[in-house]
Parts: C-alpha cells; sequence; structure tokens
C-alpha cells in the first residue's frame, strides 16, 4: 500500500460524499431534528447531565449508523468494488474508506455538539474531557461501523447484517463513551471520566490495529 | 503472460465451464463464444481473480479488464477516474482519455456519458497502465463506427505488446483471434 494510494481513496470519498450528498447530510438532518426535538422537550427546564450526556451520544450513535456502513455498502449495490479489488491493495482501501469515517464521524459529533449545546440547556463543566469523549466515540464509531460494513457488504441482506454485526461491538463504547461525556457534564467523578475517555481511545485504535487484517480476508474474493 | 489449467467455474450444481486449458503468448488472442449464460463473463471474471473458480489455477501478468457490466463512479469525471486508477496502480498514463478519443468529456461526470462514452471510459481505464493481458467483454456492444474503430486499434497496440482475452458473439471480432473456446448452456 502506498500513501498514494491512500490518498486516492480519501479523495475520492470526499468528492463522492460533497457531490452526492448522501452521508454526511442525511446525517446532519438527523442531527438537527435530533437537538430540535431534544430541545422543545426540555424547554424551559435544566437539563440534567446524567440524561443530556446519553441525549448527546444516542444522536452520535444514529447519525454514525446512517452514514458510515453506507461506504462500503454503497460500493456493492453500485458495483464499482470490482474497480477497486483490480487497481488497489486491500490496505489502501481500508485506511481510505476508514479515515473517511472518521472525519466523517468527527464532524457530525461537532455539528451535534454545537447544536447541541446552542439549543438545550445544558451545562458543560469539562469541554476537555466532553472533546475527548466525543474524539474517541467519533474513532470507535468510525473504524467498527465501517468495517461490520465491509464485512456486510458482501450479503444479500446487507443493511440488517451490517447493524446485528456492529450490536455487540458498540457496547463497550456505549458504556465509555456515556461514562465520559456524563462526567464532563458535571455528573459524576472527574477521574472516572478520564479514565472513560482514554478507554474509548484505546479501543478505538484496537479496533483500527486488527479492521486491516479482517477486511483483507473479506475484501478479496 | 495468461495461462489457464483445468479451469472449472460451478454455479450451484451446474458447471458453467469445465477443464479449460489455455496458454496465451505475446500476440496471441482468445476468443470466448457462447449463448447468454454461457459463463463468457464469468469465465473473464475469473481471469482476473474477481470472482473465485471452483477448481484449476489462473497465472496471469498485469491485467486489464474493460466489461460491458463494469460500473463507474456516477459523480466522479471521466479525468478524475483515470487519475484514481492510476493513483491506485502505482503506474499508468493520466492521459488516457486521449487514446480514446474522449478528452473533450474529461470534465463531465460518468453519469451525464452515453452509453458509448462510458464504455470508452472503461477502456481507457483498462490499458492506461499497459497491462500484458486485456480482457474485453463484448467491447464493441454499445460502440459507433469509429468507437469500433478505436477499440480495433488498441487491440492491435495490445498485441503488441501482450495477449488478448475477448467474450463477444459479434462475428466481426472473431476475426482478431487466433484461438477460440466455445461455452455452452
Amino acid at each position: 500500500m502506498t500513501p498514494t494510494a491512500l490518498f486516492a481513496i480519501l479523495r475520492k470519498e470526499f468528492r463522492v460524499e460533497f457531490r452526492s450528498r448522501s452521508g454526511f447530510f442525511a446525517a446532519s438532518l438527523f442531527a438537527v431534528m435530533a437537538v430540535f426535538a431534544i430541545s422543545a422537550a426540555s424547554f424551559n427546564s435544566k437539563l440534567p447531565g446524567n440524561l443530556a450526556s446519553g441525549l448527546v451520544w444516542v444522536s452520535l450513535l444514529f447519525g454514525s449508523v446512517i452514514a458510515v456502513p453506507r461506504r462500503f455498502i454503497q460500493e456493492e449495490e453500485l458495483r464499482t468494488a470490482d474497480l477497486l479489488r483490480l487497481a488497489a491493495h486491500p490496505n489502501a482501501v481500508y485506511w481510505g474508506k476508514t479515515l473517511f469515517a472518521i472525519v466523517e464521524t468527527v464532524a457530525y459529533g461537532t455539528v451535534v455538539s454545537v447544536l447541541f449545546f446552542l439549543l438545550t440547556s445544558a451545562k458543560l463543566v469539562d469541554p476537555g474531557l466532553y472533546c475527548l469523549g466525543v474524539l474517541g466515540t467519533s474513532i470507535c464509531m468510525g473504524s467498527v461501523i465501517s468495517l461490520c460494513g465491509a464485512i456486510a457488504s458482501q450479503s444479500a441482506n446487507r443493511t440488517a447484517l451490517a447493524s446485528a454485526i456492529s450490536l455487540p461491538l458498540i457496547v463497550p463504547i456505549v458504556f465509555m463513551g456515556i461514562a465520559c461525556l456524563r462526567v464532563s457534564m458535571g455528573e459524576g467523578l472527574i477521574p472516572g471520566g478520564w479514565r472513560s475517555g482514554y478507554g474509548l481511545v484505546g479501543y478505538g485504535i484496537a479496533s483500527l490495529a486488527i479492521g486491516p487484517y479482517l477486511f483483507a480476508a473479506v475484501w478479496k474474493r | 503472460m495468461l495461462s489457464a489449467k483445468n479451469l472449472g467455474k460451478r454455479l450451484g450444481p451446474r458447471w458453467l465451464f469445465r477443464n479449460l486449458e489455455f496458454e496465451l503468448g505475446v500476440g496471441d488472442a482468445l476468443l470466448i463464444t457462447g449463448p447468454n449464460g454461457s459463463g463468457k463473463s464469468t469465465l473473464l471474471r475469473c481471469l482476473c481473480g474477481l470472482e473465485p473458480v471452483s477448481e484449476g489455477s489462473v497465472t496471469a501478468g498485469p491485467i486489464g479488464i474493460a466489461a460491458i457490466d463494469q460500473a463507474v463512479y456516477p459523480d466522479l469525471t471521466c479525468q478524475e477516474h483515470i487519475d484514481l486508477m492510476v493513483d491506485l496502480r502505482g503506474t499508468g498514463d493520466r492521459k488516457a482519455l486521449e487514446l480514446v478519443n474522449l478528452s473533450y468529456a474529461a470534465n463531465l461526470p460518468a453519469q451525464k456519458l452515453s452509453s458509448g462514452m462510458r464504455a470508452r471510459l472503461k477502456l481507457a481505464m483498462a490499458v492506461l497502465h499497459a497491462p500484458t493481458v486485456l480482457l474485453l467483454d463484448e467491447p464493441s456492444a454499445t460502440l459507433d463506427a469509429p468507437g469500433i474503430e478505436l477499440v480495433e486499434n488498441l487491440i492491435a497496440d495490445q498485441l503488441k505488446r501482450g495477449c488478448l482475452v475477448i467474450a463477444t458473439n459479434d462475428p466481426n471480432e472473431r476475426r482478431l483471434a487466433n484461438q477460440e473456446i466455445s461455452l455452452e448452456v
């Protein structure tokens, strides 16, 4: 795999995304609707940190689930995956698409966070921890859901299978992500929140390290 | 350059083809004929590794393939397709659109191309890295007379540096080949 090949895939993903406006824009629309709904429901009342963290996290989860698995599934549905199989090393495809998925989920997490704190009464106590939580969650979701999308893209019932195999891998991210965000919003002990944040980053790195091996096994026919 | 030994492909209980053996060198052109559903396109996909074989083996040098059912990215322009393939392969001619007289459409997205223009784009993507083995599936199916002439020129160039496999039922393309395999349903 060469850096040129990796960046060629990454560049292609950005071009396709911004021209087709399918993944990120659909997810952002969901983010706007979700935050407006939370804002309307909590109008004139204080949103407690433990509830707010759960709501932010659910918005992050659903946005990622809408946007990320499509990267591989769409390639199979359009039958363009064969072009990549013929010309690209599997690692270039994996890293190009996964990096794009991480950038996409980080951008989406930023949109959700900005809207959330602008439109609701939720208070942020530790912005650094909150950023670590959103960043860690985005890295984990980008790598895990992207890999599940790649595995599921080979099957007939792609979307359902991607959701099903993502589920057990997402559970640890749920616990660590919510713990991290909850503490950053003033509920619980600060050291515990940071430990969860580091745990998220570690989980993300571990999934990124295993990803290329699993991907290479399912990608080549 | 391209050799197949005891090649077989099974779909469920049915063998699409079996015990195929051939060896192609520089200047050789293999014609694959047969009715619809006989496995012509599948054989090409097996030769380039896009489809696993059920038995036997294939040995080949660098391969380029242009197939009628091959997809392109609807939102990418012709030149972006060429650049993508060159970057992924690490080699190739970024001016490959000139080879297929498609330079004028370099900045058009693939979804705005006619079927003939799309066929030319696929041809350019197949030959940009000067493959030693070129696989063509119904190469002139959607092309006009100048397009067909262009394919014949590309084939002539290909036979100077390598070999060619064509899957077709077009009688005009039979004369290009010096070997033939006929598949049956």
